[in-house]
């Protein structure tokens, strides 16, 4: 039973690691035509919350990471994200800080501020709650 | 850099603001017994996520919450030698008299400089708005103190007072930058 679901598991993960794959690439070229809201999108859509494997989560947060560190308008990039971003972009942002990385702690640490003033405290206690990490 | 560090405390200050929900919670393992569930860490389901906020490779505050206490633990920079024994030297000035201090924790978490441990108890006695300002106030404190010293302090002075075996006298000197009185240094040096 365990094996079977282990097995299972594995095949989810290939699946998941070819969707970012794809995805990387269409963020790239979102990120040539300078539509940088949207390539943010993009990284945030179908983020592996619920698997277990951290080559899945790795491989995201590493797409996701390209994504934030370009946008430069972070007030208009904020106005034009949806509210149901908010939660997981706020689980990026402390993966974010955590990398100790200076310039992807900067720019995190400007996100955070702008998206705390829009979501409120309570973005940051679910990010705290939730068991499905980034 | 002021506008990094009061990004990096702003930081801070919103995520306690937010992981300060405590309430009391008596043990679940053993009767009558009242533990700070983030130090013991015995039941998953009364632990919150733990937060990492780094604004920098040598600083960073790690926050980790549970039911009933707070765990805030803070690593500052230090440029050199003689900076990092000041510091410890300081710290562990403090860490001794935490009981006077009620938050502080006597022991700094493993590869932090300082902790604090902040319970239920102390919410329902002290406000939690003041228990946070005092954490970023003790924060900016350090900061600036910091700086000062390092404006101070000349490069030559720096390299000698490393290399001299008798380096107590001149932390000595360096501890009155933090208006400490001789007879608490000798208290805390030599006991």
């Amino acid at each position: 039973m365990a094996g079977a679901a282990a097995l299972v598991e594995a095949d989810n993960a290939n699946e998941i690691m070819a969707r970012i794959e794809t995805k990387s690439q269409k963020i790239e070229s979102l990120l040539k035509h300078y539509k940088h809201v949207e390539a943010l999108k993009t990284a945030l859509d179908g983020s592996p919350l619920t698997t277990y494997d951290e080559r899945c989560k790795s491989a995201n947060w590493i797409v996701v990471h390209r994504a934030i560190m370009a946008i430069k308008d972070i007030d208009g990039m904020l106005n034009s994200l949806a509210a149901e971003y908010y939660d997981i972009l706020m689980k990026y942002l402390y993966r974010g800080l955590s990398t100790g990385n200076e310039p992807t702690c900067e720019q995190c640490l400007i996100i955070h501020e702008k998206l705390i003033e829009r979501a409120g405290l309570g973005c940051i206690l679910r990010c705290l709650s939730d068991t499905n990490s980034v | 850099m002021a506008n990094s560090l009061r990004l990096y405390l702003a930081c801070i200050k919103n995520t306690l603001e937010a992981a300060m929900c405590l309430q009391n919670f008596p043990c679940q393992e053993v009767e009558r017994h009242n533990k700070p569930e983030v130090e013991l860490k015995t039941s998953p389901e009364l632990l919150l996520n733990p937060v990492l906020i780094c604004r920098n490779e040598a600083e960073k505050c790690l926050i980790e919450t549970s039911i009933n206490s707070l765990r805030i633990s803070l690593k500052v920079k230090q440029a050199d030698e003689l900076e990092n024994i000041l510091t410890k030297k300081f710290l562990r000035f403090l860490s001794m008299r935490a009981e006077a201090f009620q938050v502080l924790r006597r022991k700094p978490v493993q590869g932090y400089d300082i902790s604090f441990l902040i319970t239920n108890y102390h919410c329902e006695e002290m406000q939690k708005q003041k228990l946070i300002d005092f954490i970023i106030q003790f924060m900016e404190a350090r900061y600036r103190e910091r700086n000062k010293r390092l404006e101070g302090v000349s490069e030559h002075q720096r390299t000698t007072r490393c290399d001299r075996v008798s380096e107590t006298v001149h932390v000595k000197q360096h501890l009155r930058y933090y208006n400490v009185t001789p007879h608490c240094i000798n208290h805390s040096l030599f006991g």
